[in-house]
């Protein structure tokens, strides 16, 4: 299933609570990938199972954590949290007659016609069979893989939604020909919005993204007219950033199309996810890297958008300077929400060695003061790594920041 | 289709698809197959049995996951009883999972709290080593360890190696993707069977990746004595669950680690000794790891590559993880 039926409503009413949103539903697990503390399941072809403790305090069974900004590497949970939550389901099944023929004898010729009272159907479980089962239709085929491509092109509401999952799901989409024709239907004007931005995002899936792809993608993320397909573009790649990262090491091409897109960007949703999706990946950032998210930092419009800045630098190679740059910025900051990453982030630099410019912060506002002597008792007591230091906070949220992105 | 007016005003990508309703599709089938009769009913214990026999027999890996997800998703709603007296009735190892599965979702539903005893007793006590080992897989991924008191420190002791490597997968996976190591009673149930263990694989894939930030004091006193091993691989999967014990086990841990690498011989065994102390120290455990360098010449790339990892400066545990591999594999 392509992740994120969650993105961003556009239809709410003015203001940064509508951009606000997105981060949150971007890749369904961000705020669990970043508190590192509850991690949900996705089972190897089973049901998911919502995970059942999260930073407890007593580590009693617990409810989910709703940190957002703990940081997080994403190491080995990575993909199961970043994967789709699916919320458990507690109907019934529906049994279907002569489904059992359905799968023996369906070919890709008949699956559009016989798949059509399924789909009318609100029986998830059988949609989710229908998507894999197409998945297998296709296999590594380039000329099926780019007939269902075609039936995309007009589908409608749920076939829609099966027919690209099953091609972004599909050995074939891996195939340069058929990678191509994907990215060419979603830069295809001809087409609606909403369609080319599922287009887009089917390419999620792709291994790696070739010079010119990238180059094609972000070019079209940053244009003033590609709205809602331009952020299934930057989010695609981001995606795929985080993929051939952990494969190859190796993020800077990426990078540097979603801070170009990030910085560019006429439209603040798409800045903004630009801007927010490497945390995934969470590479080191180089000296390069460093700077341009440096400017985002102090001249960014949108505080979410200096909030991921803030994040982001946490990782920088140049330390000492991130950490100067924090404790300059913190009282020019307007936002509460912004100085609480600058503060929080300030520890996932230098750890307890950033304590002395925590101090000077909580000093200066001293809203600060009580998260201050929390981080200085952590330290105190032993704890070391950061995700550690975030999973013990008494108060992910002390000053209601997630509260404005529910 | 609804043409969406602007990107301001529609929902977005897949989510407006999913708003839109349906239209009647032309009809594309080719090929000669008549379309099948496809009518939603109410699912049954046997239908879903004879559905689920059948569909064994399939070639597609779809068709078979959907009947397994369907199994659970209708087993709140089938007949407990008739449920139950199909599970204590089926010999076959694929269709007793199948419904041990199902009564798990139903005891994880809360539908029936007494189904998780029923199937916790068969993998337990059936003849069948492969239907011992299908039902433990059935309480993969739930909250199984909660619910079952000793079951896993019994299934250690198993006849059957493949049981008792089924137990170990269940602790593995449970504590990562059920409870994501936050949860220390489950932490502390996996050490507890690791231990009771005397299959040294068993407990190795238990120990070896398993994350032990909320283990108990008790639970971590159990993790020294495995140190003590006569099984390297166990020796090793024990020093790299010490690596991650709470702040207030820390201290010993590092001793304990640090003393044995003097007398270990074991290279495998020392490389999961220094991992844990770096873990244990993050930057703090460099002049630690300097001193080890002179027992044995042989380790110090591997030393090495840890040094220059800590020395990042990085503060989370995974992130120097991934920079000691990055390191090592850079040309």
């Amino acid at each position: 299933m392509p992740p994120d039926s969650s993105a961003p409503s556009a239809s709410s009413g003015e203001g940064p609570s509508r951009w606000r949103r997105p981060l949150l539903a971007v890749g369904g697990g961000l705020v669990v990938l970043l508190t590192g503390a509850a991690l949900l399941s996705r089972g190897a072809g089973d049901g998911a199972e919502p995970a059942r403790a999260a930073a407890s305090k007593d580590g009693s069974q617990g409810t989910l954590s709703r940190g957002g900004g703990g940081g997080g590497s994403g190491g080995g949970s990575q993909e199961g949290a970043e994967a789709d939550a699916a919320p458990r389901r507690f109907e019934s099944g529906t049994c279907w007659r002569d489904l059992e023929r359905f799968n023996e004898q369906v070919t890709l010729g008949t699956f559009r016609e016989w798949a059509a009272p399924l789909l009318a159907s609100r029986d998830g479980v059988v949609r989710a069979y229908l998507k894999e089962r197409l998945t297998e239709l296709i296999g590594n085929d380039a000329g099926r893989a780019q007939e269902v491509l075609g039936w995309a092109r007009d589908a409608q509401g749920k076939e829609f939604q099966v027919f690209l999952s099953a091609l972004r799901d599909s050995e074939a989409v891996q195939q340069p020909q058929v990678a191509a024709k994907l990215l060419a239907s979603g830069l295809d004007a001809t087409l609606e919005p909403g369609r080319r931005a599922g287009m887009l995002s089917a390419l999620d899936t792709q291994k790696r993204l070739e010079p010119a792809a990238l180059d094609t993608l972000a070019n079209f993320a940053k244009d003033p007219g590609s709205g809602e397909a331009g952020w299934a573009a930057t989010r695609s790649l981001a995606r795929v950033m985080k993929k051939d990262f952990a494969q190859s090491g190796n993020a800077a091409p990426y990078l540097d199309k979603l801070l170009t897109i990030g910085t560019d960007s006429p439209d603040e949703n798409i800045r903004y996810l630009a801007q927010s999706m490497p945390m995934h990946a969470a590479p080191v950032l180089d000296a390069a890297s460093t700077e341009r998210y440096s400017r985002i930092l102090t001249s960014e419009g949108n505080e979410d958008g200096r909030d991921a800045a803030a994040h982001n630098l946490s990782l920088s190679q140049d330390k000492a300077k991130v950490l100067e740059l924090f404790a300059q910025t913190f009282p020019r900051e307007p936002s509460v929400c912004v100085r609480w990453a600058l503060f929080r982030f300030s520890a996932r630099v230098a750890g307890q060695e950033a304590l002395p410019v925590m101090a000077k912060m909580a000093a200066s506002d001293p809203r600060f003061q009580p998260q201050y002597r929390v981080f200085e008792q952590l330290y105190a007591s032993g704890v070391l790594d950061f995700m550690r230091v975030w999973n013990s906070l008494p108060d992910q949220d002390p000053f209601g920041c997630m509260d404005k992105h529910d | 289709m609804t043409r969406m007016s602007s990107f301001r005003m529609s929902a977005w990508g897949w989510l407006a698809f999913a708003l839109v309703p349906l239209i009647p599709l032309p009809s594309v089938a080719e090929g000669a197959a008549a379309a099948p009769v496809l009518q939603g009913e109410t699912c049954s214990v046997p239908g879903l049995m004879d559905q689920i026999r059948r569909g064994l027999a399939s070639k597609s890996p779809a068709y078979q996951r959907y009947l397994r997800a369907l199994l659970r998703e209708a087993a709140v709603t089938l007949p407990g009883a008739e449920l139950q007296a199909a599970f204590e009735r089926e010999t076959d190892p694929v269709m007793a999972e199948h419904l041990a599965a199902a009564l798990v979702a139903r005891s994880e539903r809360e539908a029936d709290r007494e189904a998780m005893q029923v199937v916790a007793k068969r993998a337990l006590e059936d003849r069948d080593p492969a239907v011992r080992s299908a039902t433990v897989r059935a309480m993969r991924r739930t909250g199984a360890l909660e619910k079952t008191g000793d079951l896993y420190e019994r299934l250690m002791r198993d006849a059957s190696p493949e049981v008792r490597m089924e137990a170990a997968t269940n602790l593995v996976e449970d504590n990562k993707f059920v409870y994501a190591g936050q949860h220390g009673p489950a932490t502390d149930t996996a050490v507890a069977a690791a231990a009771a263990s005397s299959d040294p694989k068993a407990t190795a894939k238990i120990l070896g990746t398993l994350n032990t930030e909320k283990l108990g004091a008790e639970a971590a006193g159990t993790l020294q004595g495995l140190l003590r091993s006569d099984s390297a691989e166990v020796r090793r999967s024990a020093a790299l669950a010490l690596g991650g014990v709470p702040a207030e086990q820390m201290g010993t841990a590092r001793e304990a680690l640090v003393s044995l690498y003097r007398g270990e011989r074991d290279t495998g065994v020392r490389k999961a000794l220094v991992q844990g102390i770096a873990q244990l120290g993050f930057a703090s455990a460099v002049p630690e790891l300097q001193r080890l360098k002179g027992i044995d010449p042989g380790m110090a790339p591997e030393i090495d590559a840890w040094i220059r990892a800590l020395e990042t400066g990085l503060q989370e545990w995974e992130l120097i993880l991934r920079e000691k591999q990055r390191l090592q594999q850079a040309p």
